[in-house]
């Protein structure tokens, strides 16, 4: 595009290559991930309604790829994912009330988003072992 | 809030940068080539290195980084203090803005190992070895560390920043109660840096149609503003997916902002009071 | 935006003007957050309280009343949410022409996925 005014041949400094990482911009493209993760599992979750009302074979099918070891791997990506989404996402409405917005609070919340992910993941994926121990 | 360092909160990072290539999705002309090395003067006993975004209009070549090192024992204390050091004894075509060397003036804001602030207010102990020094992040450049604030400043003008009044003019002032004044306090002290517009993703990406905090933050000022009678104008200019939505609460602004400042919050107030025009 | 003229800097930040809009996809975004809340939540215990079990008891457990409403509730929720989300991420880092054909095929994918799990969902609970 031919723009005869001087500013379109300057050259843009640089932003995502210099800008230092913060626990704010990381926590919200972290938000931003952990939600496209999530749209992708909840194509999954409809796979796996339509199996159930399918048929046990088909409804078999669906477990069989969950309890594989990829299956598995990717279930522990989506519960962390839903857990960073779900703090952090609870973290946005807060703030949508206009509350929270101390630069001490934002810090305070950010990290605890990270820690509650991490127990909450932790914590489930204890008690599913323990269930499947006691089932089998 | 009181800023008691020039870094207002413990950083704990072990990226300086995102781990992205140098020139990750940079347009031809804004390619940043290496530079030059000054050294530093014989018998410094305390030399730092500070490498600097160049870029001259005049000679057709890309930007480049030039790394100068600068004794600390005949320099002051601040940033800003570094760039007269450089520009007095190395390269006197080294070029920055700057005015009150003492934080109101906003001329001097500049991207300092990777955050923005002003340089006249940032201690040169606060930065890493080497410093880097960059303009304000996603603005056009004029020539080394000036950037070309003009949209900045047309998509300020856009939201109207004076006082309008749909009654006749008073006799005498216009009265305001204390409580009413202070709803202002925090708002009024922005000093147009650009430091948090600049440190925006969401204005990096979508800063052709997204206001970006600064001109928001102003905006909530005459939002905020008991003697102005245009709330409603005000809020259909912001009424917009881009204009004011784009903004995603990342809160870089916040966590950025040299004079303590808080967009991200008055941008928060914008949209709540959406709310309250429409529910 | 791509306007071939030159405009004045005013001009070309007041670009197209206000939409007057925008406000209704923040707030839907809000609301069905709000919702997902106790929804997911609501989901994610009753999956680690199913594990082990066998078809016939999964079954049975949709086809309470309860579960299959919660069940409708959370896929109509997480499916607008899911759209207004995605819509918002395009709409950052598209701005070629591929911008507009992207989001009608994340409506209409939403929408067809949202469809698709209820109908199963009622299907469980209604079938044979």
């Amino acid at each position: 595009m031919a723009d005869p005014t001087s500013e379109r041949t300057r050259p843009l400094s640089p932003n995502v290559q210099i800008y230092r990482p913060q626990l704010t911009s990381v926590l919200s493209i972290a938000n931003r991930i952990t939600g496209v993760v999530l749209s992708g599992c909840a194509v999954v979750l409809v796979v796996w309604l339509i199996a159930a009302a399918t048929g046990p074979h088909a409804y078999a099918a669906v477990q069989g790829a969950i309890a594989s070891w990829i299956g598995q791997i990717v279930l522990f990506g989506a519960t962390f994912a839903f857990f960073m989404h779900l703090c952090g996402g609870i973290r946005h409405l807060v703030w949508d009330t206009v509350r929270g917005f101390e630069l001490r609070s934002i810090y305070i919340s950010g990290w605890a988003v990270v820690a509650l992910s991490v127990m909450f993941t932790a914590a489930v994926w204890a008690v599913s072992l323990c269930m499947a121990g006691w089932n089998r | 809030m009181i800023i008691r360092s020039s870094d207002q909160v413990p950083r704990v990072t072990a990226l300086k940068r995102f781990p992205v290539p140098r020139n990750f999705g940079v347009s031809p002309e804004s390619r940043i080539e290496k530079g030059k090395t000054w050294s530093a003067p014989s018998g410094a006993a305390r030399a730092k290195s500070f490498e600097i975004y160049r870029y001259d209009p005049d000679s057709g070549d890309n930007p480049r980084l030039d790394t100068f090192e600068v004794d600390l024992d005949d320099c002051g204390p601040m940033v800003l203090d570094a760039l007269f050091w450089i520009k007095n004894k190395v390269d006197s075509t080294l070029t920055f803005r700057r005015s009150c060397r003492e934080g109101i003036c906003g001329s001097c804001a500049m991207n300092m190992d990777g955050t923005n602030w002003l340089a006249c207010t940032r201690f040169i102990s606060d930065l890493g070895m080497p410093a880097t020094i960059y303009p304000l992040a996603n603005m056009r450049v004029i020539k080394d560390l000036v950037p070309d604030l003009t949209h900045v400043f047309a998509q300020y003008a856009m939201i109207e920043p004076w006082l309008q009044s749909k009654t006749p003019d008073p006799d005498a002032e216009r009265l305001q109660s204390r409580e009413q004044r202070s709803r202002l306090d925090g708002y009024y002290e922005c000093i147009l840096c650009f430091c948090c517009t600049s440190g925006c993703p969401s204005h990096w990406w979508n800063g052709d149609r997204f206001l970006g905090p600064a001109v928001l933050l102003q905006a909530w000022r005459w939002l905020a503003e008991s003697r102005d009678d245009a709330t409603g104008d005000r809020l259909d200019i912001l009424e917009d997916p881009f204009r004011l939505y784009r903004c995603h609460t990342i809160l870089n602004c916040t966590r950025t902002c040299p004079k303590g400042l808080n967009p991200g919050k008055a941008i928060a107030e914008i949209k709540k009071q959406m709310i309250e025009r429409q529910s | 935006m791509n306007r071939k003229r030159p405009r004045s800097p005013l001009g070309r930040a007041l670009g197209l003007g206000s939409a007057k809009d925008g406000i209704q996809q923040w707030w839907l975004e809000r609301v069905t957050a709000l919702a997902l809340v106790p929804l997911t939540i609501w989901f994610a215990a009753s999956l680690v309280a199913h594990i082990g079990s066998d078809y016939v008891i999964f079954i049975a457990w949709l086809r309470t009343p309860i579960v299959t409403i919660l069940m409708v509730l959370l896929l109509t929720a997480l499916f607008y949410h899911t759209a207004l989300g995605l819509q918002v991420v395009i709409e950052d880092y598209v701005h070629s022409g591929m911008k507009i054909p992207t989001l009608i095929g994340i409506r209409f994918g939403c929408f067809a996925l949202a469809v698709a799990g209820i109908f199963a969902t009622l299907r469980v609970a209604f079938g044979g």
